[in-house]
């Protein structure tokens, strides 16, 4: 007999599951959609294939992408360095290794899960006020929130090291300084040239969207091109980007092949340090050369602190229950497009070519900020928050698409030849023999990735008109203190409790997997 | 070994070496102004205005370029910025954040200023005479410029509550922000919203520069006038650049002329006859709607 | 002979079970003392009391008269340990997991030349014949290795540590009869090598019997219980079978 609890879905029909959001999307978007808005989006794409080549343009546009390089560069080698050093201070080996309480690793944790909750976008924010303008805001904003999260990670691999181990070298007389270097230089390593490089991606886009929102770069140029409408410049700027991405994908490639690390951890390790250093130092050079003024500024302005009075009539006069749904409502549609699409790209057709195409569209998808992505919906649509989600689900359909096309691209193809050979349908043997073993990491970066679509709503709130984005940018417009720091609380209470949210889904899912 | 650790110390001494390089640079006269324009203009007059004051003050002038309205509030009040042009809200905002700011100039057309409402000739709207038809946008895509805008936004949002429009009765319960004046024709030419508000110096400029084409685009009504944009000082100018400096600066300002080329240049690019005096009283106003419609608190 | 290692009145109590009951030992210089006594009685338990790794609550540890836990960085190198479940560094190779055990022995810039090249290959070389393993494994990485071969490598390193004293978790579970027999010899210094990293006095737990006569001294536990402590000579098996019933 037919019944519900038969239904079972299996881990590829969930991560496919969450492509049935775009239909609501698309209704949503498309009986928006006016005719005229249409020769735009014909402009748009026809704009793609012919960039301004205007010698003044290009000329502009590679000195804006310099600076913004310059400042991903530095910004990312400093986070690296400071990542290491604050995980070291909050794993709980290494305090049970000197003999310190863990109390102290315990608070360092919880300090850095805050600094992490913040949007690089309300760092820069929140300096600006405080310092000014200065371009080393955008740097302090992008190390801030990247040095945190890197901490999590690295110390996460630190605490999985078996401390027995650790206590065998140690008994053999050897100094905490040795053993420490014994243990996490073959550990950390690998993961910063996995990671740690796929966080220089990151880098790059979070200064382009700093410079979106008016701290130089690329961004600058990308928003004063998009708002005037004038799309060839826009995708000379493109280009640009997707140029420098591409180089680095490829340069991460060779640092990632397997060979390189094997038996060398030591040579390995030195030469990854030398580059960090190197890119620490020759960026900042740069930075000089551009011209940009690290000069500490002389006085701090300190913004009148807001009265709990304040406080609690802006508590109350916010409609905290519409902000708070509409940010979570857009976070769940943009994880669900951006979960479901690229598997579902993929099964319609994944042959070379296709391919090839795909993986070009997914560098695009995340070469675009989202408050430029939807900008540019608006300009055929109405605002709305699907507006604001379909913004901020093609980025992530970028990250999500690119993870997918490398991890299938590493495992095996035996199980798929074996299904291929047995006769199946291509895209039934894709589904099961390469898919179906990639759906449960897949899965789970996928719940990860909804944490980070979470803390990013504030980035397309401000286009889109929708959630707690969109009334920060309002009060920040009015100079409203009191609820700038309320908005920013919120933004912190989400963030953490999606972070913990997330953390509960993937345990169970690790969990059903071992069931199996 | 001990090559690898001179090696590594070489490599810090590097790094280092840009930090502890100290620039010992000049004072410099910092102006801006809000981004209410195609940046190529902006970045065009701006640069022009720089060089004629850094001649007739004798000092060195950068036009820094900021990107969105409460950056340059906000630089202005960190004092990174000396003059700003300012629009009537964001003028009004900086002055309440940096207490003692000097209100300078504005140009002779910025005393009774306009914005004008204005519609694609598809969407069948017609012009109007009496405020109170400002109802037949209801329910049509509507868009601001920027959110701080004193002419793109607050003027139009305090005569459009006048009216009885509220801002959820346009077509998707709410209006777009554009982000700039040039944006807003833009985006109300090509269909994109059926009408939008703007300032009245960027829209004519936009017809006589042939950017804007009346076969598509129409004015609908013109608001009354106001007072708008004006040059805001800081408050601690003359003990940086030496005494009686502000008012050299506001000499110079107001006596741009039009018989000398280059000043003739910058006030075309500014589309004005002249600079006068402002005063703050001009902008109560502004301040009293401001705080009516929640930008200034 | 003075004592190397005191064990005085040693109890633990671990999850409301008692481990271990007042026991007491003390080795001296040279002894070869085998640690027998079935499953789950308290071996390992007993040697990581006395390397210090682990803390009882009652009764105390003294190596040479201090503290076990007391020890200056370098009487630590003195004191070597095999442990049962080997404790090798899976992401290095063979060779640079054996020098781990000299770190003791050097400084900081020998602990990050480790990991960069493969230093002192003779030393390791050496190791390594007396374990009976090829020197081909030197670059292998230790995670590839067989578990009868990691466990060789393990006692590499502890030979590597050139330690007085020894405490080894039943070093011979996992070798076939004829390389135990041989490795036991070569440990216990009956078998004549030109090798000088030998401790010169250890306690080895094993559960092969027969091996005792090869040692100067055994102990027995059960259930947490010293049952004997006598030179080899006068053991006789109707002592050990009690210690399996």
């Amino acid at each position: 007999m037919f019944s519900i609890k038969n239904i079972k879905f299996s881990q590829p029909i969930l991560c496919l599951l969450p492509s049935l959001v775009l239909i609501p999307v698309s209704i949503n978007i498309v009986k928006d959609i006016h005719l005229d808005g249409l020769s735009i989006i014909y402009n748009f794409i026809a704009a793609s294939i012919q960039p301004s080549t205007d010698y003044n343009v290009i000329s502009n546009s590679l000195n804006q992408i310099q600076i913004t390089i310059a400042v991903a560069l530095f910004s990312w080698s400093i986070s690296i360095f400071l990542g290491f050093f604050l995980s070291l201070a909050s794993s709980y080996n290494i305090y049970k290794l000197l003999g310190i309480p863990k109390l102290i690793a315990v608070f360092i944790r919880r300090t850095l899960a805050l600094l992490r909750s913040i949007h690089e976008l309300i760092w820069g924010i929140i300096f600006l006020q405080i310092f000014g303008l200065a371009p080393w805001i955008a740097i302090l904003s992008i190390i801030i929130p990247y040095s945190s999260l890197l901490a999590r990670i690295f110390s996460e691999q630190i605490d999985s090291i078996d401390l027995s181990k650790i206590i065998a070298i140690q008994k053999t007389g050897a100094k905490n300084i040795q053993v420490l270097i014994t243990f996490l230089i073959p550990k950390i390593m690998p993961l910063i040239s996995s990671y740690g490089f796929y966080r220089l991606e990151c880098a790059i886009r979070g200064a382009t969207l700093l410079g979106v929102f008016g701290l130089g770069g690329i961004g600058t140029e990308l928003q004063l091109a998009t708002s005037s409408l004038n799309f060839n410049e826009m995708w000379t700027s493109i280009w640009l980007l997707f140029i420098v991405i591409f180089i680095l994908e490829q340069i991460v490639h060779i640092l990632q092949q397997p060979s390189l690390i094997k038996n060398k951890t030591g040579q390995f390790s030195i030469g990854i340090i030398l580059l960090l250093l190197c890119t620490c130092g020759l960026s900042l050079v740069w930075l000089k050369y551009i011209g940009i003024d690290f000069s500490f500024p002389e006085t701090i302005h300190l913004v009148q602190i807001p009265s709990i009075v304040n406080i609690l009539l802006a508590l109350k006069n916010l409609s905290w229950i519409k902000l708070f749904s509409d940010t979570l409502l857009i976070t769940i549609i943009a994880s669900l497009l951006a979960t479901g699409i690229p598997p579902l790209l993929l099964l319609i057709s994944h042959n070379k070519i296709v391919e090839i195409f795909l993986s070009v569209i997914w560098t695009l998808c995340r070469l675009f900020p989202p408050p430029l992505t939807s900008l540019l919906i608006l300009l055929f649509s109405k605002p709305s928050l699907y507006v604001a989600a379909l913004a901020l689900g093609i980025q992530n359909i970028g990250v999500l698409g690119r993870l997918l096309k490398e991890s299938i691209g590493k495992q095996n193809n035996k199980l798929y030849n074996v299904l291929k050979a047995n006769g199946s349908n291509p895209k039934i043997s894709w589904l099961y023999g390469k898919f179906a073993p990639q759906s449960n990491t897949y899965l789970i970066y996928s719940i990860y990735r909804a944490d980070i679509i979470l803390r990013e709503t504030v980035v397309v709130g401000v286009v889109g008109g929708v959630g707690l984005g969109w009334q920060l940018q309002e009060s920040l417009s009015s100079f409203a203190w009191e609820e700038v720091f309320l908005i920013t609380l919120a933004f912190i209470t989400i963030t953490l409790m999606g972070e913990y949210i997330g953390e509960i889904l993937q345990k169970q899912i690790q969990h059903t997997n071992k069931d199996k | 070994m001990l090559k690898l650790k001179n090696f590594l110390f070489f490599i810090i001494c590097v790094i280092l070496l840009p930090i502890y390089e100290k620039s010992n640079s000049k004072e410099v006269f910092i102006i801006s102004a809000i981004p209410d324009q195609y940046p190529e203009k902006l970045n065009r007059l701006y640069t022009i205005l720089s060089d004629e004051l850094s001649e007739s003050l004798n000092i060195d002038v950068e036009y820094k370029p900021v990107i969105n309205y409460q950056a340059a509030v906000s630089a202005f009040r960190t004092g990174s910025l000396d003059l700003v042009w300012f629009g009537g809200l964001t003028g009004v905002q900086a002055r309440l954040q940096k207490p003692g700011a000097i209100v300078l100039a504005q140009r002779d057309i910025d005393r009774a200023f306009h914005s004008v409402f204005i519609a694609n000739t598809k969407a069948k709207i017609k012009p109007i005479r009496d405020i109170k038809d400002l109802k037949v946008l209801k329910g049509k895509r509507f868009t601001f410029g920027s959110e701080s805008s004193t002419s793109g936004r607050l003027m139009p949002q305090y005569f459009l509550n006048k009216a009885n429009v509220k801002l959820t009765d346009f077509k998707g319960s709410r209006p777009g922000f554009s982000g700039s004046h040039d944006a807003t024709i833009a985006l109300v030419q090509s269909g994109s919203y059926e009408a939008g508000v703007l300032n009245e110096q960027v829209w004519i400029d936009s017809i006589n520069s042939g950017r804007a084409n009346k076969k598509d685009i129409f004015v609908i009504w013109r608001t009354p006038a106001y007072s708008d944009y004006h040059w805001l000082a800081q408050p601690s100018l003359d003990q940086k650049f030496g005494k009686g400096f502000t008012n050299r600066l506001q000499k110079s300002i107001i006596g741009l002329k039009k018989t000398n080329p280059r000043q003739k240049k910058i006030l075309e690019l500014f589309s004005a006859k002249s600079f006068v005096k402002a005063h703050a009283y001009q902008y109560e106003d502004i301040e009293f709607i401001g705080r009516k419609l929640g930008k200034i608190r | 002979m003075t004592a190397i290692l005191e064990l005085t009145n040693i109890y633990l109590k671990d999850n409301e079970v008692e481990r271990l009951k007042d026991i007491n030992i003390t080795i001296k210089y040279g002894e070869k003392i085998a640690l027998l006594g079935k499953s789950g009685s308290g071996k390992t338990t007993l040697l990581k009391i006395a390397n210090g790794s682990l803390i009882p609550n009652h009764g105390t540890v003294l190596y040479k008269g201090t503290n076990i836990n007391k020890l200056i960085q370098k009487q630590r190198t003195q004191i070597g340990t095999f442990w049962q479940d080997l404790r090798l560094i899976d992401e290095l190779t063979v060779g640079q997991n054996i020098n781990t055990g000299a770190l003791g022995r050097h400084g900081f810039v020998w602990a990050i030349a480790n990991l960069i090249a493969s230093i002192e290959r003779k030393k390791c070389e050496e190791c390594l014949k007396v374990v009976e393993l090829p020197k081909s494994l030197l670059n292998k990485n230790v995670n590839k290795l067989s578990f009868g071969q990691k466990a060789r490598v393990s006692i590499a390193r502890l030979l590597r540590q050139k330690s007085t004293l020894l405490l080894a978790d039943e070093p011979l579970s996992c070798l076939d009869p004829k390389q135990s027999k041989r490795l036991l010899k070569k440990l216990l210094q009956l078998h004549e090598i030109d090798f000088n990293y030998i401790p010169s006095t250890c306690i080895i737990s094993l559960h092969q019997p027969k091996y005792i006569k090869y040692f100067s001294r055994v102990i027995g536990i059960k259930d947490g219980i010293k049952i004997f402590d006598k030179s080899a000579d006068d053991i006789d098996f109707n002592l050990i079978n009690k210690l399996y019933v």
